[in-house]
């Protein structure tokens, strides 16, 4: 019997001339053609077909083709002449392109290298305070407190840290240090953040001018100019202070310049209350477990200016303890509260840094 | 000049680019010489026109040129050819923006059409006098039907039926599965029949 329609035999032929079919199936297409005259037709004709595409003899190449051939191959040789073999895929590709992925790996590496050698290097890196980490414990918040940096102890030792000591009256200075307990800290100059040049701002009136410290020079010259571009000549000169010299050099490149950082407070004092006020936040910063970086004041000591300014670098936690204690010393008006901006508080995560303008009202 | 059939020893090729690695001179021509013929008339087939047929054989030398260096000789050298052939012209055909136009459906032997048309109506130059004339003769039939598959078809129908590639070979060239090769060949197959009925 004939198990097999003939639309099926019809597909299977094909692959039984290519004997690629089972023996099954070839049995049954075969049984199908003797029993179908149309399919053996068919069969027929397909392998007719087949015989003479196979015996189809090849044409001739044109003349012109080797040629033209070898005409190419010869231009094609004289672009890569320095290889005297040719071949292989790297033959005809640019110099430069085999060495693609090597040198952007390369690039990659001196990117990386550059980026580490940029915040390993003192003097651009901004490196927080230990003592902000260390003095103040993250299980309690009064221990910004318990460990605060004592400036009567750098002050007695003349500032050999590097801390810069304030300049004020000594008598208000040591008042206001008074509370502060007597246990010592081993802050030095290391301890210390890089400063910002200036106090960036997309707000120019929030850009905090560092005046030059007091003394002769910058005294008698501009008073609450900025000091970039010019050396803090007393203190340079004598060479006590390599950090305040290195503050009032010449700002770094943009590029090498550290990010700003920082918040504002302004304070208004009376008149009677001005003299010292500097050496009072100051001291507050350090009771609280803080630093302070600078002074920088409107007109020097002789003349106590209308304006000066003290920045300060605190832990995180003390922070509404210093504006407690700036209200101490006078009025925060509303515009001078510190608002969160699109600066970084603080040289790190948990520190909070604060320029803090006097104003004489 | 049939050196080799695919699967063969291809001895005298083998010396061929043996001789080409090692900067013989005159060893590149002895390939070409070699085998210009197959390659060439493949094209042609696949092409149905001349000066793309030179063209494209002109390529298929110029990248051998390039690559014989990476040949590693797992296939014949005319195997080898045949395969960068078969890409070459496809992507010939594949730019040639009238193809669409000329493309049309045709009635499947057994209403199969899903892998699109296998034939392509005759061109307006199938009716040139010198057209019909040429067609007197058996080699112009066949290549004006096998003109008239459609070119997915056209180089396997080559491929297997002239130049006698397996299955596998097919389908390890086409990307597409063995199962596929088989009823693309089996359709053009028969598409061929029913355009070579009364010659063969």
């Amino acid at each position: 019997m004939d198990a097999m329609d003939c639309r099926l035999a019809r597909n299977l032929l094909t692959e039984y001339q290519d004997g690629a079919l089972d023996a099954a199936a070839a049995a049954a297409l075969a049984a199908h053609l003797r029993g179908c005259g149309e399919c053996a037709d068919c069969a027929g004709s397909l392998l007719a077909v087949r015989e003479v595409l196979r015996d189809l003899p090849p044409d001739p190449a044109p003349p012109e083709l080797l040629p033209r051939i070898l005409a190419a191959v010869e231009g094609e040789d004289r672009n890569v002449r320095t290889d005297p073999h040719p071949g292989g895929a790297d033959a005809t590709r640019p110099f430069l392109s085999r060495f693609r992925l090597p040198l952007e790996a390369a690039a990659v590496v001196l990117l990386f290298a550059a980026v580490y050698w940029y915040q390993r290097t003192p003097g651009t890196a901004v490196r927080p305070p230990s003592g902000l980490s260390s003095g103040v414990s993250s299980e309690d918040g009064k221990a910004s407190s318990s460990r605060p940096m004592t400036a009567k102890e750098d002050s007695v030792k003349g500032s050999p840290s590097g801390i810069r000591l304030p300049r004020g009256n000594p008598k208000t200075a040591k008042k206001e240090e008074a509370p502060a307990p007597a246990k010592s800290r081993t802050w030095t100059a290391a301890d210390l953040p890089s400063a910002p040049a200036v106090l960036a701002s997309t707000n120019s009136e929030r850009i905090v001018p560092i005046a030059p410290p007091p003394g002769p020079a910058a005294d008698s010259a501009r008073p609450g100019a900025p000091a970039f571009g010019e050396r803090g000549s007393a203190e340079a000169e004598d060479g006590a202070d390599s950090r305040l010299s290195r503050s009032f050099s010449p700002p770094p490149s943009r590029l090498l310049r550290p990010l700003p950082y920082g918040r504002d407070i302004v304070v208004d004092v009376k008149p009677e209350s001005r003299e010292g006020a500097e050496e009072r936040i100051a001291g507050a910063a350090l009771r609280l477990g803080g630093i302070f970086e600078r002074f920088d004041r409107g007109a020097g000591e002789a003349a106590p200016s209308p304006s000066g300014t003290v920045r300060v670098i605190l832990p995180e936690v003390a922070a509404t303890r210093f504006l407690e204690e700036i209200g101490r010393i006078g009025t925060i008006p509303p515009e001078g509260m510190p608002a969160a901006n699109d600066l970084p508080a603080g040289p790190r995560p948990g520190t909070v840094a604060y320029a803090v303008r006097i104003r004489v009202r | 000049m049939d050196l080799e059939r695919p699967g063969g020893k291809g001895r005298p090729v083998d010396l061929l680019v043996e001789g080409f690695r090692k900067g013989t001179p005159g060893a590149f021509e002895a390939i070409v010489r070699a085998h210009q013929d197959r390659v060439y008339t493949f094209c042609a087939r696949m092409l149905s026109d001349r000066e793309d047929a030179l063209d494209a054989a002109q390529e298929v030398f110029l990248s051998a040129w390039r690559n014989l260096a990476g040949f590693r000789g797992e296939a014949a050298l005319s195997t080898w050819l045949l395969r960068i052939a078969a890409n070459r012209c496809l992507n010939r055909i594949r730019r040639r923006k009238s193809l669409a136009e000329r493309e049309a459906s045709w009635p499947e032997p057994f209403g199969e059409a899903e892998d699109g048309p296998v034939f392509q109506p005759a061109g307006v130059e199938a009716d040139r006098p010198d057209r019909l004339a040429e067609s007197c003769e058996m080699g112009k039939i066949l290549a004006e039907a096998l003109s008239r598959l459609d070119p997915g078809s056209r180089w396997m129908v080559l491929l297997s039926d002239v130049e006698g590639f397996t299955y596998e070979e097919i389908a390890s060239l086409a990307e597409v599965p063995v199962g596929t090769v088989k009823s693309r060949l089996h359709r053009a197959r028969m598409a061929m029949r029913r355009l070579l009925s009364p010659v063969a």
